[in-house]
């Protein structure tokens, strides 16, 4: 199927938190639905769902924010509703989850955390067409979050998904595309990069903040930085991969310094070559985007600005300490 | 009190002296009760679980409809019941009144919206949680069915002992279609009745310790089963 498109998106009908007239979601596609506490993004996932607003929407299959382990076994919540080779595929999930020991236990003995691998274990086996997940990693420890969130991002790889949340760091992680929801409406909606470095406008910006997510190859690691490859170069972040595998590095606009001329440093190698091709206001500082192949965001005061010279088209270098950047496992290398 | 401890004695008496006859309508009245509770369990849990569940139209009449049932008067019941079985009535054909059948059918009448009812009041304590996970889950009826009976399965056994105490103890209805024959349609509601219009105190009295252990030992299990399911939630 080419695409998955939900429309009519608006509830309650007569006071709509909610009011999105249609919201595509392409094949492959995994789209982050990014907002502030209140902005709708829970009930517009559950009016996906159908859970809400009378929809039945087929090859839908979704996570609840706070999902139920109904009484009895983990292992019966696990393989509720499944086939069997949907159940083959939710037990190795629970492996990779970290939940296999607990399988056999009462569901109700379960912690928060637990319960949410248990039943995202469940939602990520299924066949469905789409997969709805709200805040997967929300319930879990700092510990298992970044595990967790590489496994569902593994999972999901090449199927289309729509994932709510309202951290950063797990939207970069498990999205490719975002759409920011503010006041229940759509504000802005593009690949997860472009969003996260040229926010629409000063809503989104202080929704999304001004971020950059590379995504990049990892080439080799000593287990604390590991080396990857983005457009043509090699840059190092903090990581802990060694081997080849697809990554996404994540770091804020506020880590990357700007210079007129190539700066000596300690960490030459994250020094990156760019053109200027946006300059804009976030509250009291100026972001200035730079294509380096693919654009990155640095945020500088106005003084330095002005010292800099800056403007449109400049030629800068741009450096980011390697501890700034942080390197998260998306899938295997192709 | 002369009078209180002889009715004891006799029934004492009685019971130690009765033959086969007890044995007979004791049958009978576990017989007719429990198909009946069978009958109304069957239909009501599943009417319990779909109105607990909501979101239907009709559902608020259904469930008014259900809570007046469980408080209709029996004997209300066992007349509507009589007059449809009647042999000038629309079911008599069926040649069935003043039958254990008959009694069955307006037990089942009165036991059904008990069990749906309690049934309802269960379901719908569920945490809103719960529901929206069941709604996510995206199972068939009847495995949906399944689930939500396990999950409530507390108030399912209450729903099945509050069917089987109105069926067992009641007299009015059973009275009315099964005729209170000896040896083919006495219970021991409609046996007591019997004992104390001929002034038997004592003989009525024992059909009643008889009614009570039975109920004890039905609601006794019942509610034994509910605890160990809530030791193991």
């Amino acid at each position: 199927m080419p695409e998955y498109r939900f429309e009519d998106l608006r509830w309650p009908v007569d006071e709509p938190v909610v009011d999105v007239d249609e919201l595509v979601v392409e094949d492959g596609e995994r789209l982050v639905l990014f907002g502030p506490n209140g902005s709708g993004k829970t009930t517009a996932l559950r009016l996906m769902a159908g859970t809400i607003g009378g929809g039945r929407p087929d090859g839908v299959v979704y996570l609840p924010q706070r999902p139920y382990l109904f009484r009895g076994t983990a292992r019966s919540n696990l393989e509720l509703g499944l086939d069997d080779v949907e159940r083959g595929r939710a037990a190795e999930l629970a492996t990779e989850l970290g939940v296999s020991d607990r399988l056999d236990g009462s569901a109700r003995s379960l912690s928060g955390g637990e319960r949410m691998r248990i039943a995202l274990a469940r939602t990520l086996a299924s066949d469905a067409d789409i997969v709805l997940l709200d805040e997967p990693l929300a319930p879990l420890d700092h510990r298992d979050r970044e595990q967790t969130a590489t496994t569902i991002a593994v999972a999901l790889h090449g199927r289309s998904a729509v994932i709510v949340s309202h951290d950063r760091s797990s939207a970069a992680i498990l999205g490719d595309s975002l759409a920011v929801l503010v006041d229940g409406q759509v504000r802005q909606r593009g690949p997860i990069a472009e969003v996260f470095t040229t926010p629409i406008d000063d809503v989104v910006a202080a929704v999304v903040g001004v971020s950059n997510v590379l995504s990049g190859v990892a080439a080799s690691g000593d287990g604390a930085l590991v080396e990857v490859e983005w457009q043509g170069r090699m840059i190092v972040a903090a990581g802990s991969q060694t081997s080849r595998e697809q990554v996404k590095v994540l770091f804020g606009g506020e880590a990357v310094a700007v210079h007129r001329d190539r700066p000596d440093g300690a960490s030459p190698r994250n020094v990156i070559e760019g053109t200027i091709s946006d300059i804009r206001t976030v509250g009291r500082l100026l972001e200035i985007v730079v294509d380096c192949g693919a654009p990155v965001a640095a945020l500088i005061t106005p003084g330095s600005f002005e010292t800099l010279d800056l403007h449109q088209g400049s030629t800068v270098f741009l450096s980011v300490k390697a501890v700034a950047m942080t390197a998260v496992s998306v899938g295997d290398a192709e | 009190m002369d009078f209180l401890f002889e009715a004891f004695g006799e029934a004492v008496d009685f019971l130690r002296d009765s033959s086969g006859e007890l044995g007979a309508v004791v049958g009978l009245t576990l017989l007719v009760a429990g198909i009946a509770t069978v009958v109304a369990v069957a239909l009501g849990v599943p009417l319990g679980v779909t109105l607990g569940l909501g979101r239907f139209r009709g559902r608020q009449a259904l469930l008014t409809f259900v809570n007046v049932g469980m408080g209709i008067p029996p004997v209300l019941v066992g007349l509507i019941v009589l007059m449809i079985l009647w042999s000038d009535g629309p079911l008599g054909s069926l040649d069935i009144l003043f039958t254990p059948i008959a009694m069955v059918v307006v037990q089942v009448f009165l036991a059904l919206p008990i069990a749906a009812g309690v049934t309802a009041g269960a379901v719908s304590s569920l945490s809103r949680d719960a529901v929206e996970q069941l709604a996510a889950l995206r199972l068939g009826t009847v495995r949906r069915g399944i689930v939500v009976v396990k999950e409530v399965w507390p108030g399912v056994t209450a729903a099945i002992a509050a069917s089987f105490g109105r069926v067992v103890s009641e007299v009015g209805a059973v009275l009315i279609v099964g005729g209170n024959i000896k040896g083919e349609t006495r219970v021991l509601t409609t046996a007591i009745v019997q004992e104390t219009r001929q002034a038997r105190f004592g003989a009525a009295l024992a059909l009643g310790l008889v009614l009570l252990i039975i109920a004890f030992i039905v609601t006794g299990t019942l509610t034994w089963l509910q605890s160990r399911e809530r030791a193991d939630a």
